[in-house]
């Protein structure tokens, strides 16, 4: 189970947080846990596929600071959210 | 790889979720609800108070039962979620795991089962269903195999004879009856009235007989066939009634027998053998003890309310409390029933309105803001109260009929299944949105089950109390003897049923 929550580094500054098949609110609480590790400047992409949390996270992490990306679908049930920890 | 500490989320995981309320028209702003399971709604005084502390702290004093006996609480923001988990972890409880909302068929969970509300006190039970629905609460809670079904699964236990859980709306419902002097349980399966395929669906007997030590095997087993043979491809057709109707029943009762490597006894006999929703104050089996069932029109308490009724519990019950499936509580194990009725008085819980107040149900459409106002549960109190000012009480009670009022086509409060079923739906008028509802008649569970017709369309929501009002009274006039209100509407046609909503022919 720990190995699923961990971020994984895809590029220079840049995560990605595996949050797929869970349930509100553990995709938000997750990318909330992840941004607390990053650093200004950091870019994390939240890929899940919970279609409440797909539509509670980008404005929750807005009012919070955060630049956030509206989600991509990626797949079918798929979607990627990209958030940025501002400089 | 960077670490994230999550140790304190992933105790949580397939134990709790969160459901969501909203979408823009939601007016309470709510975002999220917890749906507590509590499970067949045995709750114990204490529990209840401090779950009455929980809607003190999180969602603004405010609780509601729901129609499969958990308790609702409204807007609760995520970041207090753990929190919140905490507290109903110390309790004993968990939650359905709602709030997927998934696109494809997954994720499914086995939901809180309905049990008797009674069970193990009703005078003449057949059998008490409580140790079975404890027994399958605590298989399902949390094991990961059964949290990724093709879609939810839901169970119901009867053990009093009659169709108090409203079996027929459920996948699977355990029913006892009596076989040549033998107890035991007949199944009914694939109910479901919600629009997933094939469309609203009573759950049909089985014609089988189970004795009490089989039904957990077959219980699990039938969870296990939906799990393992539902439709994976489309959500629209993962429901297990949609399973059924491709396999047949006969099918299904060869791979369940298969699966239990054994033949299933027959049951040829009545599945209820009563009709009771365990209304008002009761005598229970144990002498000189009563039940005394409170009507909540809808589900809905305070904090503070529901404190009292805990504290009434303690001080002229043994400190239990029951959550029924028609949203209303129970005071169990009570002797000086007419002190507690003088308490519950005073503290604005009556007993003395009609049938109506217990029997009749309306979902929580102001929250999932797919509707606007009046909601259903406005609608509701304001129909009763009209009908209790045009007819008396025993009259309204000797008609025995339920209402069913949701907010909208989603028919969370089972419009189909309610002698008058309210289905609400937004319509333009003069440019904007209202919200108006579709009235259908002679729906109804337990003794000739039916589902009910599509009477009047868009009727405004001002005009449903004087149409409901109209109808009783054509029921009233050209009633045949003992013609119940579902049987005088099915025995009529569509266009003369709305004649009877907009005249009396006076």
């Amino acid at each position: 189970m720990e190995k699923k929550f961990n971020l994984q580094k895809i590029g220079e500054k840049r995560y990605s947080l595996d949050a797929r098949g869970l349930v509100c609110p553990y995709p938000q609480l997750l990318a909330m846990r992840a941004l607390g590790n990053l650093s200004s400047g950091d870019v994390l992409e939240v890929v899940l596929d919970n279609p409440p949390s797909v539509r509670d996270i980008p404005p929750v992490l807005k009012e919070k600071g955060y630049e956030v990306s509206e989600a991509e679908r990626v797949e079918k049930a798929t979607w990627k959210i990209v958030i940025q920890i501002k400089k | 790889m960077t670490e994230i500490s999550t140790t304190d989320l992933e105790r949580f995981i397939g134990w709790y979720s969160l459901g969501r309320d909203s979408n823009p028209l939601n007016p309470t702003k709510s975002l999220h609800f917890l749906r507590i399971k509590v499970p067949g709604g045995f709750i114990t005084s204490e529990q209840f108070r401090h779950v009455a502390d929980l809607a003190k702290t999180y969602d603004r004093s405010y609780a509601e039962i729901s129609d499969r006996q958990d308790i609702q609480l409204h807007w609760i923001k995520s970041e207090d979620a753990l929190q919140i988990f905490s507290v109903m972890d110390k309790l004993g409880f968990t939650t359905d795991m709602c709030g997927q909302s998934f696109s494809g068929a997954r994720y499914g969970d086995a939901r809180n089962i309905v049990c008797c509300p009674v069970s193990g006190i009703e005078k003449g039970e057949v059998l008490n269903g409580y140790p079975l629905m404890k027994k399958l609460t605590d298989l399902f809670i949390g094991n990961p195999d059964f949290m990724d079904m093709p879609r939810k699964f839901k169970f119901s236990i009867s053990g009093c004879g009659s169709d108090c859980t409203r079996a027929e709306i459920n996948d699977l419902a355990l029913v006892a009856v009596r076989k040549e002097g033998e107890v035991g349980f007949t199944l009914l399966a694939g109910g479901s009235i919600g629009v997933s395929l094939p469309g609203p669906r009573l759950a049909k007997p089985l014609g089988v007989f189970v004795k009490p030590e089989e039904a957990f095997d077959v219980a699990v087993a039938t969870t296990e066939i939906h799990r393992d043979y539902g439709n994976r491809e489309s959500k629209a057709k993962a429901r297990f009634k949609w399973l059924l109707d491709n396999w047949g029943f006969k099918k299904f009762l060869n791979v369940l027998e298969g699966k239990l490597g054994r033949t299933l006894e027959s049951y040829d006999g009545p599945v209820f053998l009563k009709h009771s929703g365990h209304e008002g104050v009761q005598p229970q089996s144990q002498e000189g003890y009563y039940y005394v069932n409170i009507p909540l029109m809808g589900g809905r308490l305070s904090s503070d309310e529901m404190v009292s009724l805990a504290n009434f519990a303690d001080e002229y019950g043994n400190g239990e409390l029951r959550l029924t499936a028609t949203q209303n509580i129970i005071i169990p194990n009570v002797k000086e029933k007419e002190t507690l009725l003088k308490r519950l008085e005073g503290t604005g819980f009556s007993l003395n309105g009609s049938k109506l107040q217990w029997t009749s149900m309306e979902c929580a459409s102001d929250f999932c803001g797919k509707t606007k106002s009046p909601h259903a549960k406005e609608i509701f109190r304001e129909i009763v109260s009209h009908l209790e000012k045009q007819f008396d009480n025993e009259l309204l009670d000797e008609m025995g009929f339920r209402i069913h009022v949701s907010g909208c086509p989603n028919n969370c409060c089972a419009n189909l299944i309610a002698d008058i079923g309210l289905a609400g739906k937004l319509v333009r008028k003069n440019g904007e949105k209202t919200q108006s509802y579709d009235i259908l008649l002679g729906g109804g569970v337990g003794k000739n089950s039916s589902l009910g017709r599509i009477v009047e369309m868009k009727v405004p929501a001002n005009r449903l109390k004087h149409k409901v009002e109209f109808l009783l009274r054509n029921y009233l006039k050209k009633r045949t003897q003992g013609e119940s209100l579902r049987e005088f509407c099915n025995r009529h046609t569509v266009e003369k049923l709305k004649s009877y909503l907009n005249s009396t022919g006076e």
